[in-house]
């Protein structure tokens, strides 16, 4: 299909406006009387054989963007297309067949393989719901993706309580590769792990993206990570997506207050590479009731009347688009350069903290 | 002066079905007043157990074996391995705070948070219950929660998770103790309020004075808080320094790996990342000669596999428990 189009393929995964609330229900009847926003209008694409990260906070939805793309949950508006197919037009069984093409990796290795399996099962679930081969060619796939994820053949008849965290981590890999899909959902897959081991499944899943051309999303809430093995990333807050670049540009200059908050919060073993550290106040709002305006507008230390009041437009400076107010006014101050915006914004930001932290206000 | 905190030899083993398990294997710390320490390693290398020991909080069937942890207040010693359970329970909560990572479980989810704060101030000073709760109000402001007079009478549940991590440092400091032991304090947090956590307790330790040893995984939290680092590995200390020294200049292979094996953006176009092969081995399979050995990619020598290297002063003010260290410092 790709080769119709060579100057313009369209990306494998593009995903507009997607929507996905939870209601919340009170009283006898279970009437509805509210929603929880978790994922409330989401635009991105992901080109093949590229990793979009997606970060943010615990609560702002990005747990949920994944699997509403599953369909894991269900989505309640919005379009998903992998490779020209409306995921959420598909029936049950038309979803299974693209199933077989997109698979997920969960964050924690204990809860998600079943204890009282074996891993011969545990992997082969999945080929026998795909209808996969007979018995033999089965087992053959198996230990052919139990050898990318660098784990021997020897472990089909263990159980999962036998290996260690980055051990199961590679079998839930494995389990996800079995079926030879082209896209996986990779959800916090190294943030259970100590740091030595993180960094042998991190060499794992770059391997298996450059031998395999898989595409990825990678949800994380960990920046250095993300940075390391994306090709581009998404800022999520409070369900929607405030920043996205690619990873040079939103890492170097990037725009948005949240994701300069986000980026100096990192603790960095270098000096050279510490930022001042922006202090947010005050936690993540309810997405039940996500404020008006900018959502970020009560932590963020720039915020105006504008702010509180209208949804901030979309800025697009040559594919790096964020959504924001004071970077709206000085785009149109200093010109679309990111790099002058980015720096106009790091003066903004540093002047507001250091004006609000002086000795005689809060504490 | 003696420091305020001496950990000396500590030798903290549980005993079960596998024999004998030597959590934490002769470790040796001192903190000075007003000093933050912070202790790293992976999961099972014994830095919780240390911190436990220190409190003498340690369950059956885990047992301190030997060694000794002279805490020194107000001119006084005592030996919290020695000491009688009354003396103990004048020091824990009341000289030496605790903070514990996972805030929602270690609040008493059926009391509200100001009787949990007040219960500490009663337990430790002579106060009416009145007082107690004014105390604890102090506290929320001091931690810089908002609205703290709707939060006292707040349960855990209807905190968030930064909230929560507040009140136990209020609980840790409502006795103003002289130490704060805080064991993954922010690891269950987001960075952003972990930015918050880090800073509030930055900023409590410089204006009261209160020494801390943090107990994380985190190199880069230890970086950004700490004045002395102790690296541990398989319940022994492999590395100290003082954080400056140690991030910028560090010797021994298993510290080097682990700086090594932070994925960052300015390595990501230069091949894998190096990572240390295998994984921390358990106390029932610890490797003879130097424990890292299996592991260590400068263990070439039969020396590695059979003789237990000492932590020596390689540099004035730099520990290093490995025979090539000589050799990495040139």
């Amino acid at each position: 299909m790709s080769d119709q189009q060579p100057q313009n393929t369209p990306a494998l995964l593009q995903v507009k406006d997607l929507e996905t609330h939870f209601p919340i229900r009170k009283g006898l009847l279970r009437r509805q009387v509210g929603a929880v926003k978790a994922v409330d209008g989401v635009t991105f694409n992901i080109p093949r054989g590229t990793t979009l990260g997606l970060v943010g906070e615990s609560g702002c939805g990005k747990t949920t963007v994944g699997r509403s793309l599953l369909r894991l949950v269900e989505p309640t508006g919005g379009d998903v297309l992998f490779d020209n197919h409306a995921v959420r037009k598909e029936n049950s069984r038309g979803l299974r067949s693209l199933r077989r093409r997109m698979q997920v990796v969960f964050q924690d290795p204990y809860g998600s393989l079943n204890p009282r399996m074996k891993i011969r099962s545990i992997l082969e679930e999945g080929l026998i719901l795909h209808r996969v081969g007979e018995r033999a060619a089965r087992l053959e796939e198996m230990k052919q993706a139990l050898e990318r994820t660098g784990l021997s053949a020897s472990v089909l008849e263990r159980y999962p309580h036998e290996f260690s965290g980055g051990q199961r981590q590679r079998i839930a890999i494995a389990r996800a590769l079995v079926l030879k899909p082209e896209f996986l959902v990779l959800d916090e897959p190294v943030s259970a792990l100590d740091v030595s081991i993180q960094a042998q499944v991190i060499n794992l899943l770059k391997e298996l993206k450059q031998e395999l051309g898989l595409t990825y999303l990678f949800i994380s809430h960990d920046l250095s990570v993300v940075e390391y093995l994306a090709d581009n990333i998404a800022v999520m807050y409070l369900g929607q997506i405030v920043e996205s670049a690619d990873v040079d540009k939103l890492c170097h200059q990037p725009l948005h207050p949240y994701t300069h908050a986000l980026f100096s919060a990192v603790p960095s073993v270098e000096v050279k590479k510490r930022r001042q550290r922006i202090v947010l106040k005050g936690d993540v709002p309810s997405p039940s009731q996500p404020p008006r305006g900018c959502r970020f507008h009560p932590r963020c230390p720039l915020s105006e009347t504008v702010c509180c009041e209208v949804e901030p437009p979309q800025i697009d400076l040559a594919g790096h688009r964020v959504h924001c107010h004071i970077v709206s006014r000085e785009v149109e101050r200093c010109g679309a350069d990111a790099a002058a915006v980015s720096e106009a914004m790091q003066v903004a930001i540093t002047a507001a903290i250091s004006d609000s932290t002086s000795p005689h206000s809060d504490v | 002066m003696a420091a305020l905190l001496e950990i000396k030899d500590l030798v903290t083993a549980f005993h079960t079905s596998k024999g004998r398990l030597p959590a934490v294997d002769g470790v040796s710390l001192s903190i000075e007043r007003g000093q933050t320490l912070g202790l790293v390693g992976e999961s099972g290398c014994g830095k919780s157990v240390t911190a436990m020991s220190t409190l003498r909080l340690v369950a059956s069937p885990g047992r301190i074996e030997s060694g000794s942890i002279l805490f020194t207040t107000e001119g006084e010693s005592i030996d919290l391995v020695s000491a009688s359970e009354k003396q103990l329970r004048n020091v824990r909560g009341g000289r030496i705070g605790m903070i514990f990572q996972e805030p929602m479980t270690s609040l008493n989810p059926v009391f509200t948070i100001g009787d949990q704060i007040a219960e500490v101030v009663q337990l430790h000073r002579r106060v009416t219950r009145s007082e107690a709760r004014t105390r604890a109000l102090e506290m929320l402001h001091l931690v810089r929660v908002a609205d703290p007079e709707q939060r006292l009478d707040a349960y855990p549940h209807q905190l968030s998770g930064g909230m929560r991590q507040r009140v136990m440092i209020a609980i840790a400091l409502a006795c103003e103790p002289d130490l704060i032991i805080a064991d993954e304090p922010t690891t269950a947090l987001d960075v952003t309020i972990q930015a918050q956590i880090l800073d509030l307790l930055g900023d409590l330790r410089s204006r009261l004075g209160t020494a801390v040893l943090l107990i994380t995984h985190d190199l880069g939290v230890v970086a950004e808080t700490c004045d002395s680092v102790a690296v541990m590995y398989a319940g022994k200390i492999v590395e100290q320094a003082s954080a400056a020294e140690l991030f910028r200049h560090p010797l021994h292979p298993y510290t080097i790996g682990l700086l090594q094996s932070r994925p960052d953006i300015d390595n990501r176009d230069s091949g894998p990342l190096a990572t240390i092969p295998g994984m921390v081995p358990p106390p029932q399979d610890f490797p003879s000669g130097c424990r890292f050995h299996p592991r260590c990619s400068y263990a070439t020598v039969p020396q590695c596999s059979s003789e237990a290297p000492l932590l020596r002063e390689v540099i004035p003010g730099h520990f290093v428990r490995c025979h090539f260290a000589e050799e990495i410092n040139l």
